[in-house]
């Protein structure tokens, strides 16, 4: 028998809340941090130092070409090995599978908003830099009071999918035993067999969140769209 | 552990990505249906498949396939509907958007010389969409096979399950699960550099027969 309400019954309800603002916590802090550090990869990706282009390069494709699952079980496994003892013993007493998410996410994610990033770059075009250069500004200048305001409004709707991406992604960390969603879920149905209940909630919330996303993006982009570029 | 990564990985990959490739191309036609109920269940296929996680669509087809057959299905061919169902969604918006790149006059001359719609698709729009898609069409199927790691969720024994079974025996953490991801690091950056000249050659292409 199909029976619905295991999804609210006593204990379970609060479980699959708690994991769904567990799996909300682990995306939005992941989608934060990569933005910050996918922009600063991005930047030196395009940065007028060879060096540095050489290393935003490397970062983007080590993170790029290896799975995020691997990625997953390699900070989970290797980082701690890193640690003393008893350093090693807090993190694991401290929910170490939640940071190892976030961290790999973020990692992960980082590459793909610093490709995003570039390709930004490029659509903004040379004849804009070559102008800023000229009117005097330097490199950083130019950066910070140009481009980065016109990339973050190009980026917009990347950005979004990318968040779409990550919490999809974030349904990965079960594997190291994080009590999210797809987790909390897996275990609901072992215990009751009631698959089909526990399978059309957890499809329904990465369903609504990639909806509601996208509808927010709707908005937001109209917003800040840059006037007279296509779709703009 | 290679072994396992052409047994499992490798073969999972490929025949997910040569079962979904033509299911993509009757997709995007579908998707691109003057009939509408056509049109929209395909879009709602794509949009459904595009926003679920793929361990999600693995636990789907492993619950659903012994009520349809009566019988349970082995985690591997589960993992392989699963990506094949996956990757059908991701395909269909490729080929969508590379036959819509092909401009429709095109196509009204090809009708207009009295080929049939279906063979004006097949003979002068699908050649031309299909050039211009390969470098996406390969970038998707390298995610497929880094996707192809997730399986381990569901118990296939690839590469990534490998790893943790014999880095459980011999407790050497950094030797294997540096390897592991070493040997994706090669596969999928070697075959990315493949997609890029593939790439670039076909602008070579392009701009040779314009001038």
């Amino acid at each position: 028998m199909i029976d619905w309400s295991i999804l609210w019954q006593a204990p379970n309800g609060r479980t699959l809340l708690e994991a769904l603002l567990l799996t909300f916590q682990i995306a939005a802090i992941s989608w934060g941090l990569s933005l910050i550090s996918g922009i600063g990869i991005g930047l030196l990706r395009e940065a007028p130092i060879a060096a540095l282009r050489v290393v935003g390069t490397v970062y983007v494709e080590i993170f790029r070409n290896i799975p995020l699952l691997v990625q997953l079980f390699f900070v989970y496994f290797i980082f701690p090995r890193i640690l003393p003892g008893f350093a090693k013993q807090a993190l694991f007493d401290y929910g170490w599978e939640v940071a190892a998410s976030i961290i790999t996410l973020s990692l992960y994610s980082s590459a793909k908003i610093a490709e995003l990033v570039r390709s930004g770059f490029n659509t903004i075009g040379a004849g804009l830099r070559m102008a800023a250069a000229s009117s005097g500004l330097t490199w950083w200048q130019s950066q910070r009071h140009i481009f980065l305001n016109l990339l973050l409004r190009t980026i917009t709707p990347g950005l979004a999918s990318e968040f779409v991406t990550i919490f999809k992604g974030s349904s990965l960390a079960m594997a190291v035993g994080v009590a999210e969603t797809t987790y909390v879920t897996r275990q609901l149905g072992t215990e009751t067999f009631q698959w089909l209940p526990v399978n059309v909630y957890a499809s329904a919330v990465y369903l609504f969140c990639a909806w509601a996303i996208a509808g927010v993006m709707l908005l937001v982009e109209k917003r800040v769209a840059v006037p007279g570029r296509i779709g703009g | 552990m290679l072994s396992a990564l052409v047994r499992y990985n490798v073969t999972l990959t490929l025949l997910a990505v040569a079962i979904a490739l033509p299911i993509a191309c009757a997709g995007a036609f579908a998707r691109l249906s003057r009939i509408r109920w056509i049109a929209l269940t395909m879009r709602v296929y794509v949009n459904t498949l595009r926003s679920m996680p793929l361990v999600m669509v693995m636990f789907w087809v492993y619950m659903i396939a012994p009520m349809i057959s009566g019988r349970s299905l082995s985690a591997y061919w589960s993992a392989l509907i699963a990506l094949t169902c996956f990757e059908v969604a991701y395909f269909t918006e490729i080929v969508r958007s590379g036959v819509q790149s092909i401009s429709s006059n095109q196509f009204a001359a090809a009708v207009a010389t009295g080929l049939s719609r279906f063979q004006a698709a097949r003979y002068v729009v699908i050649p031309q969409a299909l050039q211009r898609m390969l470098p996406a069409l390969l970038t998707q199927s390298l995610i497929a096979f880094q996707d192809s790691t997730i399986s381990s969720i569901i118990g296939v024994p690839e590469m990534l399950q490998e790893t943790t079974i014999i880095n459980a025996r011999e407790q050497a953490p950094v030797h294997y699960y540096v390897l592991l991801a070493l040997t994706f690091l090669v596969t999928c950056y070697g075959t990315s550099l493949v997609v890029r000249y593939v790439e670039s050659r076909m602008r070579l292409g392009v701009h040779a027969r314009k001038s």
